[in-house]
């Protein structure tokens, strides 16, 4: 600092008032910004979230009937084959549950038979045969389900002997949750209050619904088969290129519709549509928060000029005095700067204990995460450099003010 | 320790050119106490403005101590204000945020000096026009001749070899302006030129030589004053 | 004299033109941005059945078991169909109704239109009388018609302009699935904002179009839509909801008095405990009454996102305006010699003061106009996302009032520290040191 900063504080003291405004103002930009930041970087993870599903490859139809049929199974499985003869479509299956739905169906798992609060209460559950193809997961360890491991999901509805599965694949996630500190594969766990052999464990296999904060991945796969009219009915997923996707979506819609014309088309989409769907809320409190900021900055940055500009009309006279006095033009530059570093700093300590306050009140309010430290400092260099940006145009008005001012005001 | 040939100053404004000086030719020795008279409008300020170094001039040649002043650029003009010259305002000047101690510091500080150095000077200085007891206090609170002081002391911190003062005692009534002339003879008498300009005969008359300005240039008293107009359309 | 204030106001104002355009942008973007974000919030937590909403009260009872009780949690949010059909029995309340949704297939009787899916609700027949709908034509069934499952069915007025072209269709048959039912009733749209009666369905946007008695529903076997919470050894097979130990029918009353609301809490104990007594419960009682608005605080149906965006909007406001403070006084204390001039010339410094508020009124009244358009922006902004309530983003006459009442409120706020401390100047002191 080649200034000292002792004059420049005495002579802000003589501009309290203002000062403090400044100061407020920049403390409250800094603890703003820092967890508008945060939260900004939260949406974002979370629009982020890995699915473990080929995400651009995937698309759904789902048809509704009219009315009850009795001959559902036969006719599924015709559509399937009708679905898998279509040009480009590498998979068919059908599937209850689809990756950032609205709806889903969650199962509690538990450890032992007698347990009474079950380990994970709401694990997200998918059905339906080959779900695992269907959605291109990643198997880590074990294996899929083979054909003989599945029941009809309607049979065990009912409560028909002999429906119950006998194994599950889970995610990492859960393997890790229900054994922590040893392998999931080939243990026992209890679902419906049966026991269920762990055959297999995928990488990431997002919930079907929304999902609690860390809880993304809790999700596992039942060997059930589903049928359009049994509980949470059925979709059709499909697996193709990703610049297939329309033609192909257009070609099963077609093809259902001449196998049976009696029922109604309720979904038609791609799964990267619905994953932009199911994220479109974050995605709009992203901007508005990145707005805001921006917009924050903004007005903060325009208020430093606005009051520096004022500062040095205010002050012409005076810097002519100590230009007329031997200052050099970056003498007077460097005041301002370092006057203006000084205000950001008193700003940026205030603003470190409001950002921690707003956090707080925040992780109260809307029990979101705490504020992580790191982010203080972040917002404290933003600040600082804005400052600097900021006053550079009136400290370069202030210091091309001409000595001779001295003598004439 | 000061020489002007030729010099001249024109202001341009929008649609006049003022010649504040033409022809200015003066030369000031080592030691000397110069009064510069001459009536208002004249060009007094606008001289004095060019020998500190706060203006540039539009044509002649000016030398300070043996430099060639025109081809300082504007670092080296600040480096030699700060350590050559002393200035005293008619409005004093002093920077109204900041104490009468912090005043006299400005200077130096631009100066680099050492902190205890720095007090040792400024006490020094306020000690030689008594106001030692009012270092805490800001301009607001002292009286005009108080103010002027102060503006000497900050003038003399530095020790200047040339003191330039423009109507030193313009805002002061006679008691307090024979007591600012005092210091200013003080001070000559340690060996600092000055050059100062005033309206008060009585304390021009108290100076070594009297140099008389009109319309911008040097004339001497004793011969019949010449006349030039002192604008010309552009 | 005001007249003067105001041309010296405006004087000064174009004096310093950026700086005026400066405080007049903060102002703005800070007013526009809380207006926006305010309004949303103030459109979602608005009362979604104005007039009756005190009267009418959700019903919740705790069937859970006891190996996952918790002390001071809190009941599951429907009801089984045993207790629903309990409480219905005992009629204790001055109305009530046992309900959930579906979504059913309609095929229209105009054949060349395709068959359709559309949202429908299941309930006892109170539900008109307790939410307080109103018919176009025809009325409500009866709770005769709920006990034999009539096939009668009341239908939106959006409804019948599709499937009926607007006509009296009292008396004609609908296909809904696989059944005939009759319409009895034409009722007017029904949308609160938000559904406050089933949360599950969509929380904002167009609601059902399609109503039949809760018992037709469940024999001509239409799925119901929406939670279903089951516990213990509950299956949520469709076919077989009626006995299961699955909750996910939703149960209202409507008790008109403070005496009858306590009255009814009272039952619902004491039913509990009875229910306890007979083995069907086994946590002690714990029941709910919820009129529509704490329901709805209770659900936190007001997206948090929505209100962080609202307190990050008023936490831009304040800058703003503090930085506005800021401007405005450095503006009036360099206006200090002014000031000192015309305290000496004899003006009273209330005078002075009543001068620079003008000033700043005016900057307030131009900065809520501004606000004012970019909350109109934003919020056409807001109807343009995906969300469920987008539609609903538009500015009543409150929040449009409101805007100004803000606007001016906060400038004048924010110029009368300046204005305070401005007017402070002694007179004539600053003639001095010019
Ligand atoms: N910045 C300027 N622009 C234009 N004209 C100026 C400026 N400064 C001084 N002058 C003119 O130059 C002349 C000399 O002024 P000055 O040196 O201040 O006179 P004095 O100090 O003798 O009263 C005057 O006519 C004045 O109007
Ligand atoms: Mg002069």
């Amino acid at each position: 600092m080649p200034m000292d900063i002792l004059p420049i504080l005495a002579s802000l003291r003589r501009h309290k008032v203002t000062a403090i405004l400044l100061i407020l103002e920049i403390a409250l930009t800094c603890a703003i910004v820092c967890n508008a930041v945060f939260l900004i970087g939260l949406r974002l993870d979370r629009i982020h979230t890995p699915s473990g599903v080929a995400d651009n490859e995937l698309i759904m139809v789902r048809m509704s009937n009219i009315g009850g049929r009795s001959d559902v199974r036969a006719r599924t499985l015709e559509d399937l084959a009708a679905l898998r003869g279509i040009p480009g479509v590498r998979s068919a299956a059908i599937l209850a549950q689809t990756p950032f739905g609205y709806s889903g169906t969650t199962s509690s798992i538990k450890l032992s038979s007698d347990q009474k609060l079950p380990t994970i209460s709401y694990v997200s559950t998918y059905f339906g045969e080959g779900v695992v193809n269907a959605f291109g997961l990643e198997l880590v360890q074990g294996r899929d389900f083979s054909a003989d491991e599945y029941h009809w999901l309607q049979d065990l509805n009912l409560g028909l002997p002999g429906s119950s599965p006998r194994s599950v694949i889970v995610t990492e996630a859960v393997a890790k949750r229900l054994f922590p500190d040893g392998n999931a594969l080939g243990k026992d766990v209890y679902i419906y209050d049966e026991p269920s052999r762990v055959i297999g464990i995928v990488r990431h296999l997002v919930t079907s619904q929304e999902w609690v904060p860390g809880q993304e991945d809790y999700s596992m796969i039942l060997p059930m088969r589903v049928s359009p009219d049994a509980g949470m009915g059925g979709t059709y997923v499909m697996r193709t290129s990703p610049d297939q996707r329309d033609r192909v979506l257009d070609a099963a819609v077609a093809k259902l519709k001449g196998l049976d014309p009696r029922r109604v088309l309720t979904q038609k989409s791609t799964l990267e549509k619905q994953r932009a769907t199911f994220f479109s809320a974050d995605r709009a409190t992203a901007g508005w928060l990145i707005a805001t900021c921006a917009a924050l900055l903004v007005v903060t940055a325009l208020g430093i000029v606005g009051l520096g500009s004022f500062w040095v009309a205010q002050r012409r006279r005076q810097i002519g005095v100590r230009r007329a006095l031997g200052a050099r033009r970056v003498d007077i530059l460097r005041y301002f700067q370092t006057e203006n570093f000084l205000l950001a700093t008193f700003g940026i300590v205030l603003g470190m204990g409001m950002a921690y306050g707003i956090s707080l009140f925040l992780v109260l309010q809307y029990e979101l995460p705490r504020l992580p430290a790191h982010y203080l400092p972040m917002g404290a260099v933003l600040l600082w450099l804005l400052g600097q940006g900021a006053v550079l145009s009136p400290a370069l008005r202030a210091a091309s003010v001409p000595p001779v001012v001295a003598t004439r005001g | 320790m000061l020489t002007m040939n030729h010099l001249a100053k024109v202001y341009r404004t929008e649609v006049v050119e003022t010649y504040a000086l033409r022809d200015f030719n003066i030369d000031v020795k080592e030691g000397e106490f110069v009064a510069v008279t001459g009536p208002s409008g004249s060009g007094k300020t606008t001289f004095l403005t060019i020998a500190g170094l706060l203006e540039t001039f539009t044509g002649g040649e000016y030398h300070l101590d043996g430099m060639e002043v025109s081809k300082l650029d504007d670092n080296a003009r600040s480096r030699i204000r700060n350590e050559k010259i002393g200035f005293i305002f008619q409005a004093f000047n002093l920077i109204p945020d900041l104490n009468v101690f912090d005043n006299v510091e400005v200077p130096l500080r631009y100066r680099g000096m050492k902190a205890a150095e720095r007090k040792q000077r400024i006490m020094d200085a306020l000690e030689r026009v008594g106001l030692a007891s009012r270092a805490k206090h800001y301009p607001a609170e002292l009286s005009g001749g108080q103010q002027q002081r102060v503006a000497i002391a900050r003038a003399l911190a530095g020790s200047p070899r040339l003191l330039l003062a423009d109507e030193p005692t313009g805002n002061l009534d006679t008691q307090m302006a024979r007591g600012v002339m005092e210091l200013l003879e003080e001070i000559h008498r340690e060996g600092a030129t000055i050059v100062m300009v005033t309206h008060d005969p009585e304390l021009a008359a108290r100076a070594q030589r009297n140099v008389h300005v009109i319309d911008g240039q040097v004339v001497d008293l004793t011969e019949e004053p010449r006349f030039h107009s002192q604008t010309s359309h552009a | 004299m005001f007249a003067y204030y105001l041309e010296l106001a405006w004087r000064s104002l174009r004096r310093n033109k950026s700086l005026t355009a400066l405080m007049i942008f903060a102002v703005a973007l800070g007013i526009g941005a809380c207006m926006t974000t305010l309004t949303v919030v103030h459109v979602l937590s608005g009362d979604p059945l104005p007039g009756r909403g005190d009267r009418v009260y959700r019903v919740l009872l705790d069937a859970e078991p006891m190996d996952s009780y918790r002390k001071d949690g809190n009941p599951l949010d429907q009801v089984t169909w045993v207790d629903g059909m309990n409480l219905l029995r005992d009629g204790k309340a001055d109305r009530q109704a046992l309900m959930t949704g579906g979504n059913v297939a309609v095929t229209p009787p105009d054949a060349s239109l395709d068959p359709f899916y559309i949202g429908a609700r299941y309930s006892t027949s109170d539900i008109f009388s307790l939410f307080g709908i109103h018919f176009i034509y025809g009325g409500a069934w009866t709770a005769k018609d709920d006990a034999s499952r009539a096939r009668v069915a009341v239908i939106t007025r959006r409804l019948n302009d599709k499937v009926f072209g607007g006509a009296n269709s009292v008396g004609r048959n609908l296909r809904v699935s696989d059944a005939d039912l009759r319409v009895i009733g034409v009722i007017d749209d029904w949308d609160p904002q938000p559904h406050f009666h089933d949360l599950d369905m969509n929380t904002y946007g167009d609601s059902e179009r399609l109503y039949l008695p809760l018992g037709t529903s469940r024999d001509l076997g239409l799925g119901h839509s929406g939670s279903t919470n089951c516990y213990g050894n509950g299956r949520s097979s469709e076919k077989e909801l009626e006995t299961q130990s699955c909750t996910w029918l939703q149960y209202w009353v409507e008790l008109d008095t403070a005496a009858k609301r306590d009255a009814y809490h009272e039952y619902l104990v004491n039913y509990s405990r009875a229910q306890h007594d007979h083995g069907r419960f086994e946590r002690p009682p714990n029941v709910r009454l919820f009129d529509v608005m704490s329901w709805l605080d209770y659900k936190r149906v007001v997206p948090g996102d929505v209100k962080i965006q609202a307190w990050l909007a008023i936490g831009f406001l304040i800058v703003c305006l503090v930085n506005t403070v800021g401007l405005m006084l450095a503006k009036f204390l360099r206006r200090s010699g002014e000031v000192g001039v015309r305290r000496a010339l004899g003006a009273t410094r209330g005078e002075i003061l009543t001068q620079l508020l003008t000033e700043a009124g005016m900057i307030g009244l131009a900065g809520g106009i501004g606000g004012l358009v970019l909350a109109i922006l934003g919020l056409w902004l807001v109807r343009m996302q995906p969300h469920e309530y987008a539609k609903l983003a538009h500015l009543d006459f409150t929040m449009f009032l409101a805007t100004f009442a803000l606007a001016i409120a906060s400038t004048v706020v924010a110029g009368l520290l300046p204005a305070l401390r401005a007017c402070r100047v002694a007179p004539a002191l600053q003639l001095k040191t010019q």
